[in-house]
Parts: structure tokens; sequence; C-alpha cells
């Protein structure tokens, strides 16, 4: 009985700590809005991330009671800015504050649209992704856009230029386009973090649709419809310069895609907002590497420095985290480095399916301090960089090979060399 | 030609060694000394030529002891003949004194360079 009066109690407390690095999907989301009508046009979104567990807030963007933190403690774990157009943030929300939100480790979606502010492109831009400067632009593609009644302009656009990636866009395939109607940015090639997710066709240009068209600042598939980034603390940020992408109208719209025969009945935006959003909250590709141990060969307690040449095993486990539980991961291509200013040893890791990857080698004839380096980055994985040092020290002076055989002669040399030294000694003063 | 100098060649070797046995029997000893420490040294290069330099702290010691002694033999050498007005002031004693010396110094440390 008395259990049953604790467990509402526990879980209260628990229940704001649920984020943590053992638990790391977001699970109070902050949304931000120009007006409240984006509850309902955008609900058939929102519902699925309260299906799936989620808290949400919403707020409108110049509300003044806006505050992420709270006596140093951020109320939320995830920020949904869907409010384009909004100059100035209420509260104590800036573009600094989101950004140092995002540098706490927290996760952002920003979707923006022709009517972006300053104030949104300035996060966008901080984040590495530039939307289209032209303030009049919109992404215009007249190939490979869906066709409407409309529509005569060709701004709604059926992208089906996906990233190709299980672990951001989930295992299933996206089979239909997926609608977009807004502006483009690009992405720096030069920007590893940066990933496009959905890019425009070839054929896709940045204009505005009623002015004379003179040589479009972005062009072709460097146009990026979504984008993502992964800052290196893990932080995942969604960037979109269509709003529309996720309303109940595209989730549920019928798709033809120009000039091909087939015709979707359902848009791939639905599949597409609910995949991403589980990559960008950490439902998936979120990987934690623990118990890193090594010893010797055939022995079990890990030692405080090793000698050169000792053959010694290394192990250490990666989970994935499934949204719910720690899942064994499984990879070929995970590899130890034994690192010392350089790694001198460099070594794939074998995995017994079950999350524990172990390897054996031989301590390079080299003493110094060393580290046990793992660094694992792939693509939509969170980045694992774990190092352990260890010493390596030389043969002490009686841990030396002794009477090798191969030195038998010179040994012989010295030796008869004394003997002689002995005779000559003798002859010399005896002689006369 | 070649008849010529092969025949001054042997004149030269015949002088060598008439002249070589005017020297008194002290010197000669030491001579034979050094030719043994240099030919041991010769045959351990040999062998390292074959074998590898592995144990090279070995082969350092094997070598070194050679040719330490081949050179204290030769200062021993200068210093007891006669003949040689430098050392006329120094007792053929004290320099077989000092040859003792140093060449128990040489063997106590190739003795532990060997191993």
């Amino acid at each position: 009985m008395a259990k049953k009066f604790f467990c509402p109690l526990l879980l209260l407390l628990l229940l704001p700590e649920s984020f943590s690095a053992d638990n790391p999907t977001d699970r109070r989301l902050l949304i931000l809005v120009d007006d409240l009508t984006i509850r309902s046009s955008h609900s058939l979104f929102f519902k699925s991330l309260e299906s799936r567990g989620y808290s949400l807030e919403f707020r409108l963007a110049d509300d003044p009671k806006i505050s992420l933190q709270r006596y140093g403690h951020y109320l939320y774990d995830g920020l949904v800015i869907f409010s384009p157009s909004v100059q100035r943030f209420g509260g104590s929300l800036d573009q600094a504050a989101v950004l140092d939100f995002v540098d706490a480790g927290h996760d952002l979606i920003l979707a923006a649209d022709s009517s972006a502010s300053d104030l949104i492109r300035g996060i966008a831009s901080d984040s590495g992704v530039d939307f289209d400067e032209d303030a009049e632009a919109v992404v215009i593609d007249h190939v490979s856009y869906a066709v409407s009644e409309t529509d005569g302009e060709h701004t709604l656009i059926a992208a089906d230029d996906f990233i190709q990636s299980d672990v951001i866009l989930g295992e299933k395939r996206i089979e239909a386009p997926v609608l977009f109607r807004g502006i483009g940015h690009s992405v720096n090639p030069s920007n590893t973090l940066a990933l496009k997710v959905l890019s425009a066709s070839p054929s896709a240009y940045s204009a505005s649709p009623r002015a004379k068209l003179s040589s479009p600042s972005l062009t072709g598939s460097t146009i990026a419809l979504v984008s993502v980034v992964q800052a290196r603390n893990n932080a995942r940020m969604l960037i979109t310069g269509s709003l529309d992408l996720f309303t109940n109208r595209f989730l549920r719209s019928s798709v033809w895609k120009a000039g091909s025969s087939n015709k979707y009945e359902k848009s791939g935006n639905e599949q597409f907002v609910t995949e991403i959003s589980k990559w960008v909250f950490h439902e998936r590709g979120h990987l934690k590497a623990v118990n890193m141990t090594h010893h010797f060969v055939g022995e079990k307690t890990e030692p405080a420095v090793y000698r050169i040449n000792d053959d010694l095993e290394y192990s250490i486990e990666i989970y994935e985290w499934s949204g719910t539980s720690w899942k064994p991961y499984v990879a070929d291509d995970v590899q130890v480095q034994f690192y010392m200013m350089s790694p001198y040893v460099l070594k794939t890791l074998s995995t017994n399916l079950m999350g524990l990857y172990s390897t054996s080698f031989k301590v390079p004839d080299v003493y110094g301090v060393f580290q046990f380096k793992v660094e694992y980055q792939r693509l939509g994985y969170t980045s694992l960089s774990l190092s352990k040092q260890i010493p390596v020290r030389p043969y002490r002076h009686n841990e030396y090979e002794r009477f090798i055989p191969a030195a038998f002669p010179y040994y012989g040399a010295s030796f008869s060399t004394m003997a002689g030294f002995f005779i000559f000694t003798i002859v010399y003063l005896y002689n006369k | 030609m070649a008849k010529s100098s092969s025949t001054d060649a042997v004149t030269l070797i015949r002088s060598l060694r008439s002249a070589y046995a005017a020297t008194p029997t002290n010197l000669k000893i030491i001579d034979l000394y050094v030719v043994f420490a240099i030919a041991t040294a010769l045959i351990q290069v040999v062998y390292m030529g074959i074998v590898g330099s592995f144990p090279f702290n070995s082969f350092l010691s094997g070598l070194l002891s050679c040719v330490g002694t081949a050179v204290l033999a030769v200062c021993l050498r200068i210093q007891v003949n006669k003949e040689n007005k430098e050392f006329k002031d120094l007792a053929p004693e004290r320099a077989f004194a000092d040859f003792v010396l140093c060449n128990l110094v040489l063997h106590l440390v190739i003795m532990n360079f060997l191993g």
C-alpha cells in the first residue's frame, strides 16, 4: 500500500530529470508559434510527438513570459521554432539564448517560410545553414513540381532526393515524394556537421516568382530543402525553409509529381517528418560507449602499466539508444588506436553482437605514455570520442635475455683477450 | 717492368725483415700480442656481418675489448721503446704498471657491457 502511495511522488520527482545521459530522448518541448492556429493546422505532427511521449508547451513567440531556463537549469529538452516571421522573441529569449540552448546539448527544429525574419535567418546562419538572402525568393522547379490545381508558379515542389541514411530517415524507404513550399538554403560543403537531408532537383532554382528572373543565387541540387546539423556536443538541429512541410494539409495530401506516372494517395511528408523528428529528438542514432577495459592476455585485472612487446586485450561496449532502451550496437568498422602523438596501432574491433567489441594486439616496441583511443564518427550517429591513458615502460635491466647463443663468439673473444692479457703479462715479465 | 717491380717488392720485404730482426725481444712480444688482438677483432666483424647485429652490446664489447687491448699494447710499446727519446725519463716498470691498471679497468667495463 505504501509503495502505491509513493509511486506517483517518485514519478513526479523523476519526471523533470527524465532526460539524462542514460535516457537521452528529449521529453519537454517548447514550441514557439506566430499564432496559435498553427496548433491546429499542424496538429498531426504535434499529435505524433505527443503519442511518442513528449510533453509539448505552446507559446506565442513574442510572449513576454518565455524563458528557457530557470535558476540555471533548462526547463526544456528541445525547442521547436514554428514562428518564421517573428522579429524579436519575447521574454529573455533571443538569438544568443537559442544558441546557448543548443550549446548546452539540447535540440532544435527551425522552420522558416518566405516571410522569414532576420532573427530566424540569423539563427540558421549561426548553425551553418544559409537561407537565400533575397527576401522574395522561393524555391521554384518547373520540372519536378507537384501537380496541383491552384499553383501555377511551380513553387509547390515534390522532392524525393533524400539522404541515403537509415539512421536519419528510418529503415523504411520513403516512397512518395515530399511536398515542399518555401525558401531554399545552402550548406557549406566544407561544413562536416551540417547535412542536406532533402535536396532540390537539378532543375530547381531560388528566385522570386513574380519578379523578372535574373541569375538566381541558388540553383540545382545545391539547394537544400531540409538540413540537419549535429553539433560536436551531439545536439541536433533540423532546419528547413518550409513551415508548410509539417502542415496537416501536406501530410494528408495526395501527391503527383509532374512527369511521373505514379500518383500517390498520400505524400511522403508524414513519414518524413515523423522519422526525422525521431532522429532530431534522439530516439535513434544515439550511441554510448561504456566499460572500456584492457588487460594482459589471459588475465582479468587492468594493469597500471604495460611493458613494450606485451600482448594485451582491449574491449569496449557500445550501445545504441532505441528510444526506450539501450540495444547492442552492431557494426564492423569500430577501430581502436594505440596512440602517442600518432597511432602506433590501429585495430578494427570484432563484436560479439551483444554490444561488446574486443581485440588483442602487441604493444609496440616503443615506450612512453600511450592512450587507447576510440574515435567513431558515422553519418547520423552521435560521435564517440573516448580515450584512456596508459604508460608503457621499457624492459627492466634484469628482464633482458642472457647468454644468447648468437653472442657466444663475442663472449669468447672477450675472455680470450683477457686470457691473452694474462699470458702476455707472464711472458713479458719473464722473457729476460 | 713487372719483373723489376716484383723483385723490388722482394727486396723491400727482405730489408724490412732484416731491419725488424734487430728489434728487441720484448717489443716483438708486444707486436705479437697486438696482432692477436687485431685478428680477434677482425674475426668478430666478419661474424657480425654473417649473423647480424642482434646482441649489439655483446658485439661492441667483444670488439672494443680487442681494440682497447691493441691500443693499450701499442701505448706500452711506445713507452718501453729505448729508441723513443720522448719517454726516456719514464721507467719501463712504471709503464708496465700503467698498462696493467688500464687493462683491468678496460676488462671491468667490458664485463659489465657484455651481457
